[in-house]
């Protein structure tokens, strides 16, 4: 499979990668990593005119965890935030929508903001950076705009990017005292496979062992986008945490998720895991909070 | 599409290359440089019988544009081998019957050797998560994770 021809360039700031952007909009497209977007390219899915590769401009490879916000370059590489401290000491759910991504050598190349770029409804990180509540920095040349994660997904392979805009920044706040979050995707494999449903919960508690005061279920794999379990989130808020009320929310997950029949597995199989991994997570979540 | 002008430093030795934007790095590798031990399978990051060390950490070479590795610090199974002779994953790779038909052999080494690098004794479940993207589909792995684990004690 080889490459369609393109012209390459490689900036060395975010202002001058929104110069080229500016001038050559839908016929360029940025890319990071190149783990999906080559792919995409063999497969002639794509043919940008122009790459503009951002993978060495080094105010994008950042992590900066000291504060209250968690902000990140969106070209650190998932190795990279899969094997970090401080991020998991605050952000589990990241780390662990991290390790869970491709091989050790897609991790290597691999980029957050290609997975958030690529938009595709299975991606490991999506689920758990929305269920912290994560924001998006989009750039271009004559400014710049804030984006919520849940509103920034459009479908599969599209997102709220406009052509001359890079993604920046991703923004995380810290959980508040006694919160907590949790990640499981389930695959065929432990490596390289693609997910069948993944899951990512997040409860803050009033006080130790509760009420739950905030919760957000992330849905992955079960429509065209990552979908919030809205009914399931509000089956929680003013309950006191346990096992009886997170299968309950489990249950009101399936309502909310639309899966489609496919080779990964039949739509109902799905919607019987969103209720299996909402309660899994919900207790990890819990789990944490209470250690917060 | 005009030519660039890349830097590689690829088992020590430095080449100065004129590439095009849409060759990969195993293309580069194999088709330009005559370095055919690194192996081409699947294209499209899969298998890992692309698998190169690039600045220290192992990477698919057939999903790595050769102008996004230009200045990179490449090794490849080639440079591997030593006045000494094999290197010591080889060589175990040879005793534990970890070879049959070969073609995953050069990734999985270089993932082997990546791994006890960064860390001298892995765990057998360290071991299969360091080679679990690299397929094998000859010996059934059980023989290359003994050959690891031959060094890693
Ligand atoms: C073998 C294999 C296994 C995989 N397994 C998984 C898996 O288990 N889970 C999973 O989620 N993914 C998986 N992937 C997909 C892919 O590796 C990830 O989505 C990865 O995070 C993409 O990052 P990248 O830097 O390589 O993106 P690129 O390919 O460089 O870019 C992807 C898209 O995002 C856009 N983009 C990237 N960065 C920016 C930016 N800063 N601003 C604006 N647009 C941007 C690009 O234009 C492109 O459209 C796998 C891929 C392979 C090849
Ligand atoms: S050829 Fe690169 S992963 Fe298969
Ligand atoms: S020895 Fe044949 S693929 Fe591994």
């Amino acid at each position: 499979m080889l490459l369609p021809k393109f012209d390459f360039d490689e900036p060395a700031t975010v202002s001058e990668a929104c110069e080229i952007l500016a001038e050559f909009g839908a016929k360029a497209k940025v890319i990071a990593g190149g783990t999906d977007l080559t792919v995409n390219m063999k497969k002639k899915l794509l043919s940008p005119e122009r790459l503009v590769s951002i993978a060495r401009v080094p105010e994008l490879q950042r992590v900066d965890a000291s504060s209250t916000m968690l902000k990140l370059g969106p070209c650190v590489t998932i190795a990279n935030i899969a094997e970090s401290g401080e991020i998991g000491k605050r952000w589990g759910a990241i780390c662990a929508g991290a390790k869970a991504l491709g091989s050790p050598l897609v991790r290597n190349r691999a980029t957050v903001g290609g997975n958030l770029g690529s938009a595709r409804p299975a991606g490991d990180m999506p689920p758990s950076l929305m269920a912290y509540g994560a924001r998006v920095v989009l750039t271009k040349k004559s400014g710049q705009r804030v984006v919520f994660l849940d509103n920034f997904f459009r479908g599969p392979g599209l997102t709220e990017i406009a052509p001359e805009e890079i993604m920046t920044e991703i923004q995380v706040d810290a959980p508040p005292p006694h919160a907590g979050a949790g990640y499981i995707n389930l695959g065929l494999r432990s490596s390289c496979d693609c997910n069948i449903v993944n899951v990512a919960s997040y409860l803050v508690l009033e006080g130790p062992g509760g009420p739950i005061k905030e919760a957000r279920i992330v849905m992955g794999c079960v429509g065209p986008t990552q979908r919030r379990a809205v009914s399931a989130e509000k089956a929680l808020i003013g309950k006191k945490p346990c096992e009886a009320l997170f299968t309950r929310a489990g249950e009101a997950a399936m309502t909310d998720s639309t899966p489609i029949d496919d080779f990964r597995g039949s739509a109902a199989y799905k919607k019987e895991m969103v209720k299996v991994l909402t309660r899994r997570t919900l207790a990890a979540a819990f789990e944490e909070a209470l250690k917060s | 599409m005009a030519a660039k002008l890349v830097q590689l430093t690829i088992n020590d030795k430095e080449y100065d290359i004129a590439v095009q934007a849409n060759e990969t790095l195993v293309d580069v590798l194999r088709y330009r440089l005559g370095l055919t031990g690194t192996k081409k399978g699947c294209g499209q990051g899969d298998c890992g019988s692309c698998t190169v060390i690039m600045d220290g950490n192992t990477v698919n070479s057939c999903l790595v544009l050769a102008v996004q590795a230009n200045g990179s610090r490449i090794t490849t199974i080639e440079g591997l081998e030593s006045e000494e002779g094999l290197h010591p994953v080889q060589k175990a790779f040879i005793e534990h019957g970890a070879i049959q038909c070969g073609f995953c052999s050069s990734g999985m080494i270089l993932s082997a050797k990546n791994l006890l690098d960064k860390n001298p004794k892995p765990t057998e479940g360290e071991i299969r998560s360091a080679l679990s993207g690299n397929l094998c589909r000859c010996t059934g792995y059980q023989k290359i994770v003994e050959a690891v684990q031959s060094i890693a004690k």
